[in-house]
């Protein structure tokens, strides 16, 4: 049980809120090379059962992270998924380059699936020679357990996830968030400063249990499913459809606690069902289907 | 700051769209400071999804309790202008930078606009509750007399007191930045609290700056997470030159108005 990138900081700002030891990872907030100051407002905007957002990537950069936020990370006790993100090759290729000696990390999460930045990001998530070529570089300079996260903004997501495997990635994470768009009606303009968002939470669920399904048929490697849970059940969908590991996202927004109770509601299930392991489950549906 | 629970025990209409709140709940009462906020779950449903945060008005010790002023404007608000009595919500809080009280004696002036006045209602007693008081001054304003809400709460606790109406339906007709204008041209303001509407709190601003008096401002934004992960609810604001963002819901509410970036504040964000 993870917590997805964006959705928990650098840890810090949940500690006095959630027991952290408990998780079984954090995904960090996208982190660059340089501080990058983020957008403009508005951000966010709150959807049905859901939010678009358009952060842009704010963050103190590769430096901080590393004398200030790191160090912190590391009193939890958690893997520490670091979440790279750039807006050419050669930095993401840095980045990986110069995480690749902290041993403090778990794992890169290879972000090439953020739609909220004008270069990089998803630009490398929608062409499958493009992700190939990438994950295939990043995997020259580090150890480190590579991730790939995966945009559901593509026509088949599965050709991307095969091109993240060919390219070297270990494991797969996805979905991140669907591009979408609001308009503020009173002011006659869009809701968001960058016209077009990330919509997540419970409402683009459905569409990433079927990204799961699809990915699972598609590759061997480890799924980190995400995108709209809220609870046991949801991340149990998930699961089924052939996720190895699931992440609660939007939901910690709303609940500190949210990654918590799903895991307490996973434990839950695994002890009425008389399952010795929750990765037991994990594809089940894909044997069950009618 | 902390999760937990507070039980709605009155709910009272103060102005057309305007109601005022009573909730029991001690870890809040006990541990809020006069700028801060609570990021209130209005349902255990997804609609609509996020928390709602709210400047606490004021508290009461003895019964655990604390009130806040909400104006129903959206789903939100409006779940909670029709709550009962007896209702129990989930909430995050204190949340937040409270406003940074003097230790002396000082002549403080409060500036309210609108629904504003929530949190200089808590300022006012807690200037007036200080080892040496503060001589609290208060203005508000609001588009006609009916939307002064909870005047009577925020009067009481200032030794001077004035409004201003932008219909002339009660004190001076105008603008409440009318007002500061002539009270800070009389001299022997220390410093100025202020919370409304962007509009006003940038002429506050403004005016502090050209007289010289210290001023803090509470703003509003849209939030998600109300703790600082997300990143949603930043203002732009200055330092050394550089404009860089800061998170409502760390950082401020309560900023030090010299820090803000008024020219980038856009006033779209009253619409929030």
């Amino acid at each position: 049980m993870l917590v997805a990138s964006g959705t928990f900081g650098f840890g810090e700002e949940y500690a006095e809120l959630v027991d952290i030891s408990r998780l079984g990872g954090i995904c960090t907030k996208a982190v660059t090379l340089a501080p990058r100051a983020g957008n403009p407002q508005p951000r966010i905007w709150e959807t049905p059962a859901g939010m678009l957002n358009a952060i842009g990537w704010q963050n103190p950069g590769l430096e901080v992270f590393l004398e200030e936020k790191l160090p912190t990370l590391r009193q939890y006790e958690v893997p520490i998924i670091v979440n790279v993100a750039g807006e050419t090759r050669a930095e993401y290729v840095e980045l990986a380059a110069r995480l690749d000696n902290v041993a403090a990390i778990s794992a890169l999460e290879l972000n090439i699936s953020c739609p909220n930045v004008e270069h990089g990001g998803l630009q490398f998530g929608v062409a499958p020679d493009l992700t190939e070529d990438l994950v295939g570089a990043v995997r020259q300079v580090t150890d480190h357990v590579l991730i790939t996260k995966l945009s559901p903004n593509v026509t088949d997501v599965s050709a991307i996830a095969q091109a993240a495997v060919a390219g070297g990635s270990d494991a797969l994470s996805l979905i991140n968030t669907l591009v979408g768009m609001a308009i503020d009606v009173e002011g006659r303009r869009p809701a968001l400063a960058n016209i077009t968002g990330g919509l997540s939470g419970p409402a683009i669920r459905p569409v990433a249990v079927r990204m799961t399904w699809q990915v699972a048929e598609a590759v061997d490697v480890p799924i980190i499913g995400m995108g709209g849970i809220t609870t046991a059940e949801d991340a149990l969908q998930f699961i089924m459809a052939g996720a190895s590991a699931v992440a609660v996202g939007t939901a910690n927004f709303v609940e500190p606690t949210a990654a918590l109770s799903v895991i307490d509601g996973l434990i839950e299930y695994c002890r009425h069902h008389n399952v010795a392991r929750i990765t037991d489950l994990t594809g089940a549906a894909h044997s069950g289907r009618q | 700051m902390l999760t937990t629970q507070a039980e709605l025990t009155r709910r009272e209409q103060v102005a057309p769209e305007h109601y005022l709140l009573t909730f029991v709940c001690p870890p809040i009462a006990e541990q809020a400071q006069p700028g801060q906020f609570v990021h209130l779950r209005v349902t255990k449903g997804l609609e609509p999804l996020l928390r709602r945060p709210f400047s606490v008005m004021n508290v009461n010790l003895s019964q655990g309790s604390f009130q806040l002023l909400i104006q129903a404007v959206g789903q939100g608000t409006q779940i909670l202008a029709q709550a009962q009595a007896g209702a129990v919500f989930d909430l995050l809080g204190p949340v937040g930078q409270p406003f940074p009280l003097p230790d002396g004696a000082e002549q403080v002036l409060l500036v309210a606009g609108g629904v504003g006045v929530a949190p200089l209602i808590f300022v006012a007693e807690r200037l007036k509750e200080q080892p040496a008081p503060c001589y609290v001054q208060g203005l508000f304003g609001a588009q006609t007399e009916d939307y002064l809400c909870c005047w009577l709460e925020f009067s009481t606790r200032c030794d001077e007191f004035a409004t201003a109406t932008e219909d002339g339906s009660a004190g001076e007709k105008g603008l409440v930045t009318d007002l500061l204008d002539k009270q800070l041209d009389r001299g022997g303001v220390d410093r100025v609290y202020a919370c409304g509407p962007v509009a006003m709190l940038a002429e506050v601003a403004r005016q502090c700056q050209e007289q010289q008096v210290p001023c803090w401002v509470s703003v509003e934004q849209r939030m998600a997470c109300g703790v600082g992960a997300c990143l949603g609810c930043v203002i732009p604001t200055r330092c050394e030159g550089s404009q860089h963002y800061q998170r409502v819901c760390r950082e401020g509410p309560v900023f030090a108005a010299a820090q803000i970036d008024w020219e980038a504040m856009s006033p779209e964000l009253d619409r929030c």
